[in-house]
């Protein structure tokens, strides 16, 4: 067994062993002129991010008035609650204001054709809930 | 969708929600933000969000919501059209320290030294693949159909697993990993983890660790690929940025390079994983779960000793805290597997029957929970109803890893997602 496991085994560093060459290093190091670190040239780690396709708004409603607001959840825990809350404050601050609630099928994200195509049928405008 | 809407967004996704919609088309969204949380308040707490002001712009909530609503468009927002989105230079020169500082600054690292990923070291990790550097590897997001993907080619993840201390002979199992397009850092509030099972002779080829601490910090195969995958994951899907595409409240350290769980076949009395996926024995593939996080199974009062360990008994009760939203992956030591066997489960797949039939929770406790209607759909259902934890017994999968020290096992509330061949990236 070479001295360098024996010193591993004791729970010592083998670095022990080279301790005056470190330190004759180091004063050497000391003398010496200062160095100027070299440039490198690194690559550009990320991917390819599809362009953006910018979507034009939706015309907007010359007022809310005896409109019908679709209230949609996405399905975060709460919004349910919250929304009833948004439907409270139309009754009182805007009763011409029809809502319906509606719970989007799917994942938070996804798209849910029949309801979009159920707020075109019969709705106005969209409030959509989202977040916990 | 055609009709004016005004979303009503919680303030702590204010970032999410505006780089989001700019990164949909709709940079000028009209979006309105309440103080948030709303999950948990009552009626009148809830109100008062309403009757007070939208904590972003300072202005009455409920009248930014109709104005929202029926304010005229501008010129800007009717806008239509294609812009691209830089990411940056092709490539940067500094001193090695400044290139560091720079990546880090620029949230391209783990936080951590990387090794700088100069044109000779890609160059050098691409010989791990017979691929060519443009060939497009695949689509991942930090969370599929709540971000636009990103695409990435073979020379991307390779820049990616230069910087992660990878060799080039780990390239083919980074490239399949790569290739499933799960992010190992999911935008979700969760604080989600992943985990990625390697099966085939690659296990030795490479020295992956399946033996004693074989999930811990002692083999560089397991360690450089695990980082590797959270390094693609920021880099090639835009995953990773908190307050944008990154929610999780708590954060989660096995993000740092994820479980890597090389199974430990020749010590396993059951068929590996990837061959319960279809696979071929002696193939080499890499199966990727994600979920919660993994926990323990040792030290608990579910560890099953009577005068014969009932190992099932205690897996049952270890996933007694899981939800319905993942499924159960248990990563047992050879000990544990070879015990299940004299108690009689010749394979996996009556391991997971029967705890599929005897894993119950009452309904009760199932509606106390998110996502309860995945386990009591119908309102009907008593209360004192015991319903199984999962539908169906493929919720469970199992992994035999570890160095035989003791009979031990980690359960993770994890779901498989897909199985990828290693080989096809040779």
């Amino acid at each position: 067994m070479n001295r360098r496991k024996v010193l591993s085994l004791l729970g010592l560093s083998p670095a022990l062993l080279a301790g005056s060459a470190a330190e004759a290093a180091e004063k050497s190091a000391k003398n010496a002129a200062p160095v100027v670190p070299a440039e490198i040239t690194a690559v550009n780690p990320k991917g390819l991010p599809p362009p953006v396709q910018l979507i034009p708004m939706a015309p907007r409603l010359a007022s809310l008035d005896n409109k019908t607001v679709f209230l949609v959840s996405d399905g975060f825990p709460g919004a349910d609650h919250f929304l009833a809350q948004v439907a409270s404050w139309f009754q009182k601050n805007m009763p011409s204001v029809k809502t319906e609630y509606r719970l989007k099928a799917g994942a938070f994200a996804d798209d849910d054709p029949k309801l979009n195509a159920e707020i075109k049928a019969s709705g106005n405008a969209v409030i959509m809930a989202i977040g916990h | 969708m055609g009709f004016p809407t005004a979303p009503l967004v919680t303030i702590a996704f204010k970032d999410l929600a505006k780089s989001n919609a700019a990164s949909r088309g709709m940079p000028l969204e009209r979006i309105c933000f309440t103080p948030h949380p709303v999950w948990g308040k009552t009626d009148a707490e809830m109100y008062a969000y309403l009757d007070g002001n939208d904590p972003v712009s300072g202005k009455p909530l409920m009248k930014e919501v109709v104005d929202a609503l029926t304010q005229p468009l501008s010129a800007d927002e009717k806008k239509t059209g294609s812009v691209e989105i830089s990411t940056g230079p092709p490539t940067y020169t500094d001193t090695a320290d400044a290139l560091q500082q720079y990546y880090l600054d620029n949230g391209m690292t783990d936080f951590m030294q990387i090794v700088l990923p100069t044109d000779e070291r890609v160059a050098a990790m691409l010989k791990g693949t017979s691929h060519k550097p443009d060939e497009v590897v695949g689509k991942m997001s930090p969370a599929r159909g709540s971000y636009p993907d990103w695409s990435f080619t073979v020379r991307h993840v390779a820049i990616n697993a230069v910087m992660a201390g990878a060799k080039p002979e780990y390239l083919p199992t980074i490239l399949a990993i790569a290739e499933t397009g799960l992010t190992s850092l999911s935008s979700s509030t969760n604080s989600f983890a992943t985990a990625a099972v390697i099966n085939g002779p690659i296990r030795d080829t490479l020295n992956m660790n399946y033996g004693i601490g074989a999930m811990g910090p002692f083999a560089q195969p397991n360690a450089a690929i695990g980082r590797a995958w959270t390094m693609l994951s920021k880099n090639l899907s835009n995953s990773g940025i908190p307050g944008q595409t990154y929610l999780g409240t708590l954060g989660n350290s096995v993000n740092f390079n994820n479980l890597i769980i090389a199974e430990n076949e020749k010590n396993s009395p059951w068929a590996p994983l990837s061959v319960q996926k279809g696979f071929k024995p002696g193939e080499n593939v890499v199966s990727v779960f994600v979920g919660f996080s993994i926990s323990q199974g040792q030290g608990g009062i579910g560890l099953g000793v009577k005068p014969v360990p009932q190992y099932h008994e205690a897996i049952a009760w270890n996933c007694t805290p899981f939800g319905p939203l993942f499924g159960a992956l248990v990563v047992m030591d050879p000990l544990v597997a070879q015990g299940l066997v004299e108690l009689g489960y010749k394979t996996k797949e009556q391991l997971a029957d029967w705890l599929q039939k005897n894993s119950l929770i009452s309904a009760k406790n199932a509606r106390s929970t998110l996502f309860a209607q995945r386990w009591v759909a119908d309102p009907k259902t008593p209360d004192d109803a015991m319903v199984p934890y999962y539908q169906r017994p493929d919720a469970y999968n199992f992994v035999v890893v570890g160095g035989q020290t003791n009979p031990y096992h980690m359960v993770a509330n994890m779901s498989y997602r897909v199985s990828i061949s290693i080989d096809k990236w040779a």
